[in-house]
C-alpha cells in the first residue's frame, strides 16, 4: 500500500497527484467468505480491519448497502470521550481512548483525533453531587476527570453565560482532559483503506436480503448482488439493525429512533473544547473548519427517516443559547440526522446470538461514533474466537433477562426519552 | 468618492436618498434601496475578501442567494453579525463592513501564500498529512489550521436584538414572487383562497423585474406591481417580502425567517429584528425560480467573473456596471439579455458562445445592434490576480476536445452563463425525489411526496408564455379543491423573445501545457482536479465526492457547484447524471439566524419558573432559592451572614427541637376519583391498598415495569372513592401520564378519574415536637390529640375561615403535618402559621434543612430512586407485597435482582465524626489499592446529623445488609479525599420511628 | 413538525403530544403465570419496524388521552388514529 506522508504529497504534487492510488478497491463479491461483515459503517470497517490485524482472517467481506461511510459514522457530532459511570462502560470506551491516540500512525490516515476536553456543565448544587459519582468513578477506573469550579470553567469557557439575566447559572461542571473529537469521515476511510490493504472486500451497492439459517447455524447471506456464503456473519447496522433482525426473526431490545444535528456558519476560533449543557440537552464543539457543531434531543418517535423537524432542534438550539448568548448571532448552515439504534438501557449489545456463528453488534444509541475502535476490536475478537471478550462481556443480549443493565441515565425503556 | 460604475437614470433604486457607508474603513456612499454588493460595486470595488482555503481574492459572482464569495463581517448599532452576504444585505445609513478570512487586509494577505504553494494542498491533503509527531496535530497543526480557516468572527456579547414567532394556517403558501408565484398567488386569491406569498427579497417581481418581456400590454414588473399591489388589499391574503421560506417539514409544515429590521440601522422600537413564522399549509406553490449555472474555465474565479443574470441585476435593479469592458460568455440565449443591456446603456460587449450558428429572436436582435458575437468561442482562462485585466480565448471545436490558437482578449469582467439550475430545494425537502431532465441538463421535481406543485423555472419551464399559463392554472385547480368556488382570471398576453437550444458544454478543457485551476465551488476552493483526483482514489460515491473535496459544503452550499460537480462526476466516471444522483438537500435553504430559531425563550425565559403562592414571603424573608427542576425553592432562608451550612443546621436544628414549616407545595398531587379507584392504587404500588380506611394516608412506592423504583409518596383516602396522591416534585408529570396510561390503554375497565392538583393546593409542613401545639392553635375547632389525629391520620377543617385539609405524615421524622390550602389561600395560611408558632419559635426552613432530616431518618428519595435502583436497595422490601400483583413486580424475580449480594442503602459515619463525607464519593476497601479500584458502593447523600452534631451519609452499598459494622474509606478522588468510615443502618436518628407516632 | 389527529379533540400540532412508544406490546395480564420470555418480550423487545407501526400518543396539552396513532416511520404519513380500545 502507498503510504502516505508529507514527503509523498509533494513528490505527487510535482506529478500533478495523477500517481494516487486508490484508498480501497470495488471488487465484485466472491461466493464464500470467512467472515462476512453487514454493515460499512464505522464499526464494520473497524471490526474487518481488526479481524485482519488481530486474528489474521482476511478473507472477509464488508457488505454496505449504500456508500461506506454513509450512516452514522458520518452523521454525528465527532466527540471521543470515556466519561462513564458505570464500570463496564467505562472499561470499554477507555480502552477505545488508547486506540484513537494511535489512530491516524496505526492507519497512516490522519484522523485529526484532537484532546481538546470534554467539559459536562453543572447548573446545581444537585449535579455537581451527581458528576462528582461519575467523575470518581471514573478516577478510580483510572480515567482522567476534573471537577470545576464556577470561576474555573469561566476560565476555559469565558463566552457561556455567567451573566445575571440566566435561567440555571453555571454552578461549574465535570471535565475530561483527554476527551476530544476526531475527523469523521477520515475514521470510516482510514479503516476502509488499511482493510482494504489487507485483502477484506469491500463491497457497496450491495443489498442484504436474507440470511441462509440452517439447523441453527448461519451458513450464508442473499444480496442484491447474489447469494454470499459464510459460516460467521457479524450485525453491525446501527439503526437498520431492527429491519435485519426481522428477516432473522429475532426481536431485539432496540428501537429506532431520529438524531438532529446542526452546524452554524465557520467563524473564526472562539470554543476549543466540548461542552454539554446540564440543564437540558444540548453539546456544541467548533469544528477545525470553523463552524460550530451542535446537537442534542431525539426528534422522539420511532423514526428512520434521516430529516427530522424544525421544533426539536428549536429546542435544542435554546438550550443553545442559554448557554452559549453568542449562538444567537451565527447563522445555521447546515441540518441533518442518523437514524440510532436505541437500546432499552442506554448501552450496547455486542454479543454472538441464539444462531450459531451469527453476532450482534447494535444499540449503540447516540454514543457509537466514539466507540469505533473499541466496538471493531471486540467484535473481531468474539468474531474470531467465537466467545466474548472481558472488554464486552457485559454487552451481553442477555443482561436484559438477568438485571444486569447498565443504565447510565436511569432512564428505563422510553428510549425516546434522551 | 464618486460612483464610477453608477449609470446615471436606469434602476430601481432612490437617487433622492444617499447613504453612506464604510467598508474596510473607507467611506463610501450609495443610494437607498442598493444592496452592499450594488453600493460597492458602483464606487469600483471589487475584492471583498480571501477564498477559503487558497486564500484567492475574492470579489462579487451573483447578486443573491446564491453568492459564493462576498461574505463580510457587518457592523449594525453597536453590535456585529459574521458572514454577512453582501449581495443580500440592503445599504442603510452608517452600515460598517470589514472583508473576512484575510490577514493583514485584503489586499495584501499573507495566507495567499497558501496559493502559491497550492498544488501541495490538493483535495484532502490533510488526510494524508500532520501525522507526525504524534503530538503535533493537536498541538501544532491543527491549532494553525483553525486559525486559518473559518469567516466573521463572533462577538461574545450578548445579542440585544428581539426574535419572534409566529404561527400561521393557510390555504395556499406560494414561495417566490417572480411570474410564476404571482400568477398561482393571483389566480388563487381570487378563487377565495388564504393565501401567503412570501418574496426573499425586497423587491416583488423576481426575473420580471430584470426581463424585457410585456405582459398583458404592460411590462413585466408594471405587471408585477399590478397584481401585488392588488394582493396586497385582498383580505384573505398576506403578502411578504423580506421572508425566505427555508424549510418544507412533514406534513406540509414550512417555515419562512421574515427579516423585518436588518435593512434599517437599527430595529424599530417593539419591532423585532427577525420573526420566525411557522406555517401549516394545505397546498404549497414552489416558485422559486433558478439560478444561473457558472461555465467551468481557468481562473474562473477571478474578481470579476460573474453570472451574466446578476450583471444584469446589477445593470437594470441599482443602475450599476460590473465592468465598463465587458466579455460575455454563453453557452445559451439567457445571456444576450445582458449582453443587449449594456449596449442600450452605451456598453460595448462581446459576446462569445460555445455554439456554432444559433438561430433566434434574441440573437438576431443582438447582431442588429451591431453587438460583437463570436461563435463557437470559448475563454480558456481569466488573467489578472485582483481583477479581471484580459481573457484568453480561442476558437473550439465541433467535437469541443479542440482548442484553436489563444488569442488575448482586453475586458474587464467576464459575464458567464452556462444556463438556468431550477431551485429545488423546497421540493426535494419536501421528500420529492426529483428526476433528471435531460433537455435542460437539470434535476426538476418529481412526483409530490406532499401537498406540493412546482411551477416556472423553479421546474425547469424557462418561457414565460407557459409559465404564467400553467401558474394561473395550477393557483386555480388548488384553491379549488379547498373553496369549492370557480372564480377564474384570464391569462394575459404575453410578448417575450423565442429562445433556441443551449449547448451543452460547461466545461472548457485546458490547453496543452496550461495548469490553470478551473474552479466547481468558489468559496471551499474546490477545482476540477480536486474532483478529478476523489475518483481517482475511489471516492466514488457523490457522497463521498462531496466529503472528500468539500464540494458544496460551503455558506452557500453548492447552489452554485452542485451541478456542475455532478456533470463532471457523470463525465469521468462515464456514467449519465441521474446515475451519479445528487446528494440530499435539507433545511435550511439559506443560513437562518440561530436567534430567530429560538425567538423570545432567551435569558431568563429560556424556561418557565414555577413559583409557589408563597414565594414573596420567601422572598422577603430572604430565602436563597435553589432550582428543583423548573420550580424555585427556599434552600435556606438567610440570617445575617449565615452560610449555607450554618443557616440548614439552625434551621434543622429548630425542627427537632421545636417546631419547623416547610413550604411543599411543589410536590406533585393527583386527585383520584372513582370506584375502583382503590384497586388503580394496588396494583400501582407495591404495597396493599384495599384496606386503607377512609380518612387515613398510607406511604407507598411505585414501580416501572422493568422493577425500578419510579416514584414514591403518600396517598390520602378523603372519601370512600376519592383519594389524595402525592409524588415527588420531579416524578409528578411523569406519575401522572403513568397513571393515565394504565387507566385508558391496559386497564380501561377500570373506572377511575385522575387530575392534576399541585397548582391547585398550596403545602405546609409543619414538623417538629411542638408541631401539634401550632396545630392546635390552627385549627381550635378540631381535636389534634394522638388519638384523634393519629400518625397517617387525615382531617378536614378550616383554618380562619379558609378550608383546609390536614395530613399528619412526616418526612423529616418528627411528629409532623402537612396542610393544604387552597392555592389563592397559600400566603394566608403561611402567615398565620408563622404568626401562631411564634411562641413556639417557629422557623421557616428550607430543602437544605429538609435533606438533613430526612438523610439522618434514612428516609430515601430522589438520589438513592435514581432510576437505577428497586425496591430491595432503597430497605423498602417490607412493602413489597408477596400476595398481589402490581406494576413491574414480575421483574423483581431476577437474578440480578435477587442476588445475595445485592446492593442496599446503608448509614455512613466518618470513623473521626468530623470530616464530611462529599456526595458522589466512592466506598472501597483498599484506599491506596492501584487502579482500577474496585468500587463498592457510592455516597448518595451527605449532611450534618444536627441530632448527633456529627457527618452522616446515606450509600447504596454492595451486599449492604452483610456490611453494617464494616469500616472502609469513601474516596473522592476528584476532592482529594480519602475518609475512613463505618457502615451503620441507614436509620441512624428514632431507627422504631417512635417520634412521628409520639 | 408532525400534524396528528387526537380521536378526542381533532388535528393538532405534534407540540401538544408526547410519544408512547409501541401500541402493539400487550401488557401480560395481571396474576397470570408468565414466563421469563413473556415478560422480557413485553418489557424490553421491540419490533421497531420500518414502515407502518402502531403507537401511542398521548395528548398531554389537551384532552390527555392516550390514543393509537398507525404512522410510516420512513415518512412520518399517518394513516389512522383510533381510540386506545380500537384496533385497525
Amino acid at each position: 500500500m502507498q503510504k502516505y506522508s508529507v514527503f509523498n504529497l509533494i513528490k505527487n504534487a510535482f506529478t500533478g497527484h495523477k500517481n494516487w492510488e486508490v484508498a480501497w478497491k470495488d471488487p465484485t463479491p466472491k461466493s464464500e467468505y470467512d467472515v462476512v461483515i453487514i454493515g460499512g459503517g464505522g464499526h464494520g470497517l473497524a471490526t474487518a480491519y481488526y479481524l485482519a490485524k488481530e486474528h489474521n482472517i482476511t478473507n472477509v467481506a464488508i457488505i454496505e448497502k449504500g456508500w461506506i461511510g454513509g450512516g452514522n459514522v458520518g452523521r454525528n457530532t465527532t466527540i471521543i470521550r470515556s466519561n462513564y459511570m458505570h464500570d463496564d462502560n467505562a472499561r470499554f470506551s477507555e480502552f477505545g481512548m488508547n486506540l484513537w491516540r494511535n489512530m491516524s500512525q496505526e492507519l497512516n490516515f490522519n484522523v485529526m483525533f484532537s484532546p481538546r476536553g470534554i467539559i459536562n456543565l453543572a447548573h446545581s448544587d444537585a449535579q455537581m453531587n451527581v458528576f462528582s459519582r461519575r467523575g470518581n468513578s471514573m478516577r478510580l477506573n483510572g480515567i482522567d476527570a476534573v471537577l470545576l469550579g464556577r470561576e474555573e470553567v469561566k476560565k476555559i469557557i469565558p463566552m457561556a453565560d455567567f451573566s445575571e439575566n440566566v435561567r440555571f447559572p453555571i454552578f461549574g461542571g465535570l471535565m475530561q482532559p483527554s476527551a476530544g473529537t476526531a475527523r469523521h469521515d477520515g475514521v470510516a476511510w482510514g479503516y476502509a483503506r488499511q482493510a482494504d490493504s489487507m485483502g477484506v472486500d469491500i463491497i457497496q451497492n450491495c443489498e442484504v436480503t436474507g440470511f441462509d439459517v440452517v439447523g441453527g447455524k448461519i451458513k450464508g447471506i442473499r444480496t442484491s448482488k447474489g447469494d454470499i456464503k459464510a459460516n460467521k456473519v457479524g450485525l453491525c447496522v446501527a439503526g437498520s439493525t431492527s429491519i435485519l433482525a426481522e428477516k432473522l426473526n429475532m426481536t431485539l431490545p432496540v428501537e429506532t429512533h431520529l438524531l438532529q444535528a446542526c452546524v452554524s456558519e465557520p467563524i473564526k476560533p472562539i470554543l476549543d473544547s466540548v461542552v454539554t449543557f446540564g440543564a437540558g440537552h444540548f453539546y456544541c464543539s467548533q469544528s477545525d473548519k470553523g463552524e460550530m457543531v451542535m446537537g442534542g434531543d431525539l426528534d422522539g418517535y420511532n423514526s428512520y427517516a434521516q430529516r427530522g423537524n424544525l421544533p426539536t432542534l428549536q429546542h435544542v438550539l435554546t438550550e443553545g443559547i442559554a448557554m452559549f448568548p453568542f449562538l444567537s448571532k451565527l447563522k445555521m448552515l447546515r441540518t441533518w440526522g442518523g437514524i440510532m439504534d436505541m437500546s432499552m438501557d442506554g448501552s450496547p449489545i455486542i454479543d454472538k446470538t441464539h444462531i450459531e456463528g451469527l453476532y450482534l453488534n447494535c444499540g449503540w444509541c447516540y454514543g457509537g461514533f466514539k466507540a469505533t475502535p473499541a466496538s471493531g476490536w471486540t467484535f473481531a475478537h468474539t468474531i474470531a474466537q467465537d466467545k466474548v471478550h472481558e472488554l464486552n462481556a457485559g454487552y451481553s443480549l442477555n443482561r436484559f433477562h438477568t438485571g444486569h443493565l447498565l443504565d447510565e441515565k436511569g432512564l428505563g425503556t422510553k428510549t425516546w426519552i434522551s | 468618492m464618486s460612483q464610477d460604475f453608477r449609470l446615471d437614470k436606469i434602476g430601481l433604486i432612490n437617487r433622492d436618498k444617499k447613504i453612506s457607508f464604510k467598508f474596510n474603513g473607507k467611506s463610501y456612499f450609495g443610494y437607498e434601496g442598493d444592496t452592499l454588493a450594488s453600493a460597492l460595486i458602483a464606487n469600483g470595488v471589487h475584492l471583498v475578501g480571501r477564498s477559503f482555503k487558497y486564500h484567492r481574492p475574492r470579489g462579487f459572482f451573483g447578486a443573491g442567494v446564491d453568492e459564493p464569495y462576498a461574505i463580510v463581517q457587518l457592523y449594525r448599532n453597536n453590535e456585529t453579525d459574521p458572514n454577512v452576504r453582501a449581495t443580500e444585505q440592503e445599504l442603510f445609513e452608517g452600515l460598517e463592513a470589514t472583508s473576512v478570512n484575510c490577514w493583514p487586509s485584503v489586499n495584501f494577505d499573507i495566507g495567499a501564500i497558501n496559493n502559491f504553494l497550492n498544488k501541495f494542498f490538493p483535495a484532502g491533503f490533510y488526510y494524508k498529512t500532520f501525522m507526525w509527531p504524534k503530538s503535533f496535530w493537536y498541538k501544532v497543526y491543527e491549532p494553525f489550521i483553525r486559525k486559518a480557516a473559518g469567516f466573521g468572527v463572533a462577538s461574545i456579547k450578548h445579542d440585544q436584538e428581539r426574535y419572534e414567532h409566529k404561527y400561521e394556517y393557510c390555504d395556499l403558501l406560494i414561495t417566490g414572487s417572480g411570474p410564476s408565484g404571482l400568477a398561482s398567488a393571483y389566480a388563487a386569491a381570487i378563487n377565495g383562497a388564504r393565501v401567503i406569498l412570501a418574496e426573499d427579497k425586497p423587491r416583488f417581481g423576481g426575473s420580471l423585474l430584470t426581463s424585457e418581456v410585456n405582459i398583458g400590454n404592460q411590462s413585466g414588473k408594471e405587471w408585477a406591481e399590478k397584481i401585488i399591489t392588488e394582493l396586497k388589499g385582498m383580505p384573505n391574503v398576506i403578502v411578504k417580502n423580506r421572508a425566505q421560506v427555508f424549510g418544507y417539514y412533514d406534513h406540509n409544515m414550512l417555515v419562512m425567517s421574515e427579516r423585518i429590521n436588518d435593512h434599517l440601522p437599527k430595529s424599530k422600537k417593539y419591532s423585532p429584528k427577525q420573526r420566525l413564522w411557522y406555517i401549516r399549509a394545505k397546498e404549497v406553490v414552489i416558485s422559486s425560480g433558478s439560478i444561473e449555472r457558472p461555465l467551468v474555465f481557468g481562473n474562473n474565479d477571478t474578481p470579476g467573473v460573474v453570472l451574466s443574470s446578476a450583471a444584469k441585476e446589477y445593470l437594470k435593479v441599482y443602475g450599476v456596471l460590473v465592468g465598463r469592458n465587458p466579455l460575455i460568455f454563453t453557452n445559451n440565449d439567457s445571456a444576450y439579455e445582458t449582453a443587449i443591456e449594456f449596449k442600450k446603456n452605451g456598453i460595448w460587449p462581446i459576446v462569445l458562445d460555445t455554439r456554432s450558428n444559433p438561430e433566434s429572436e434574441i440573437i438576431d436582435e443582438a447582431k442588429r445592434m451591431g453587438i460583437d458575437i463570436k461563435f463557437s468561442y470559448v475563454v480558456i482562462a481569466a488573467k489578472g490576480y485582483k481583477k479581471v485585466k484580459s481573457a484568453e480565448i480561442a476558437k473550439i471545436s465541433e467535437d469541443k476536445k479542440d482548442l484553436g490558437k489563444i488569442e488575448n482578449l482586453n475586458c474587464d469582467c467576464i459575464c458567464v452563463s452556462g444556463f438556468w439550475t431550477p431551485t429545488i430545494h423546497l421540493a426535494s425537502q419536501s421528500g420529492n425525489k426529483t428526476k433528471f431532465n435531460k433537455e435542460i441538463d437539470a434535476f426538476v421535481p418529481n412526483q409530490p411526496k406532499q401537498e406540493e406543485t412546482t411551477v416556472g423555472s423553479a421546474n425547469g419551464v424557462f418561457n414565460l408564455e407557459e409559465t404564467l399559463k400553467k401558474s394561473f392554472e395550477v393557483g386555480h385547480k388548488l384553491s379549488k379543491k379547498i373553496t369549492n368556488k370557480d372564480n377564474k382570471v384570464s391569462v394575459p398576453q404575453v410578448v417575450e423573445k423565442k429562445t433556441t437550444q443551449h449547448d451543452k458544454f460547461w466545461c472548457v478543457p485546458l490547453p496543452k501545457g496550461k495548469k490553470y485551476k478551473r474552479f466547481l465551488d468558489f468559496q471551499n476552493d474546490v477545482a476540477v482536479t480536486d474532483i478529478e483526483l476523489a475518483l481517482r482514489e475511489g471516492y466514488r460515491s457523490i457522497e463521498h465526492v462531496k466529503r472528500y473535496t468539500t464540494l458544496g459544503m460551503a455558506t452557500d452550499q453548492g447552489k452554485t457547484s452542485n451541478l456542475n460537480g455532478l456533470q463532471l462526476v457523470s463525465n469521468v466516471e462515464n456514467k449519465i447524471v441521474p446515475e451519479v444522483g445528487h446528494t440530499t438537500f435539507r433545511p435550511p435553504y439559506t443560513p437562518v439566524t440561530i436567534g430567530a430559531i429560538v425567538g423570545r425563550e432567551v435569558g431568563k425565559h429560556s424556561k418557565p419558573t414555577r413559583k409557589s403562592p408563597m414565594h414573596l414571603w420567601h422572598e422577603k424573608n430572604n430565602a436563597v432559592f435553589v432550582d428543583a427542576g423548573v420550580w424555585l425553592r427556599p434552600r435556606y432562608y438567610k440570617r445575617s451572614n449565615e452560610t449555607l451550612f450554618e443557616a440548614s443546621k439552625r434551621e434543622a436544628t429548630n425542627v427537632r427541637k421545636n417546631v419547623g414549616v416547610c413550604d411543599v407545595t411543589t410536590l406533585g398531587k393527583i386527585d383520584i376519583k372513582g370506584p375502583d379507584a382503590a384497586e388503580l392504587l394496588n396494583r400501582v404500588y407495591t404495597n396493599a391498598w384495599l384496606k386503607l380506611p377512609v380518612g387515613k394516608a398510607r406511604y407507598g412506592a411505585m414501580l416501572r415495569e422493568d422493577g425500578i423504583v419510579m416514584d414514591d409518596g403518600t396517598t390520602t383516602r378523603i372519601l370512600e372513592n376519592h383519594y389524595h396522591m402525592t409524588t415527588t416534585t420531579a416524578q409528578a408529570a411523569n406519575v401522572l401520564s403513568h397513571l393515565e396510561y394504565y387507566l385508558q390503554v391496559v386497564w380501561p375497565e377500570l373506572n377511575v378519574n385522575v387530575v392534576s392538583t399541585t397548582e391547585q393546593w398550596a403545602g405546609a409542613a409543619i414538623a417538629g415536637p411542638k408541631s401539634r401545639d401550632v396545630l392546635q392553635k390552627l385549627f381550635p375547632d378540631i381535636n389534634v390529640s394522638n388519638e384523634d389525629l393519629p400518625f397517617m391520620g387525615y382531617i378536614e377543617s378550616n383554618l380562619f375561615g379558609v378550608h383546609a385539609r390536614i395530613f399528619r405524615i412526616s418526612f423529616s421524622g418528627e411528629l409532623a403535618y402537612e396542610v393544604n390550602v387552597e392555592s389563592d389561600n397559600g400566603n394566608f395560611m403561611w402567615e398565620k402559621i408563622m404568626e401562631i408558632g411564634k411562641e413556639f419559635e417557629i422557623q421557616p426552613y428550607g430543602t437544605e434543612a429538609l435533606s438533613t432530616l430526612r438523610i439522618e431518618m434514612g428516609h430515601v428519595a430522589g438520589s438513592e430512586l435514581d432510576g437505577r435502583t428497586i425496591p430491595y436497595d432503597n430497605s423498602l422490601e417490607g412493602m413489597v407485597s408477596k400476595k398481589k400483583d402490581f406494576i413491574g413486580k414480575r421483574s423483581l424475580n431476577r437474578e440480578a435482582f435477587i442476588a445475595k449480594d445485592r446492593q442496599k442503602v446503608v448509614g455512613v459515619v466518618p470513623l473521626d465524626k468530623k470530616t464530611s463525607i462529599p456526595e458522589g464519593s466512592h466506598l472501597v476497601k483498599d484506599a491506596n489499592a492501584k487502579l482500577p479500584n474496585p468500587k463498592l458502593g457510592h455516597i448518595s447523600a451527605s449532611c450534618w446529623s444536627v441530632e448527633y452534631n456529627n457527618p452522616f451519609s446515606l450509600a447504596i452499598l454492595h451486599d449492604g445488609k452483610n456490611m453494617i459494622g464494616e469500616k472502609l474509606f469513601a474516596l473522592s478522588p476528584l476532592k482529594n479525599k480519602s475518609i475512613a468510615v463505618e457502615i451503620v443502618s441507614s436509620h441512624y436518628v428514632d431507627p422504631k420511628g417512635e417520634r412521628v407516632r409520639s | 413538525m408532525l400534524h396528528i389527529k387526537c380521536p378526542y379533540c381533532g388535528m393538532r400540532s405534534q407540540n401538544e403530544f408526547a410519544y408512547g412508544g409501541d401500541a402493539s406490546v400487550k401488557r401480560p395480564e395481571l396474576n397470570k403465570e408468565t414466563t421469563d420470555s413473556e415478560w422480557d418480550s413485553f418489557v424490553y423487545l421491540r419490533k421497531s419496524l420500518r414502515g407502518k407501526h402502531l403507537e401511542l400518543w398521548h395528548h398531554i396539552s389537551g384532552c390527555r388521552q392516550w390514543f393509537k396513532v398507525q404512522r410510516d416511520t420512513a415518512t412520518h404519513e399517518i394513516f389512522k388514529t383510533l381510540k386506545p380500545s380500537e384496533d385497525i
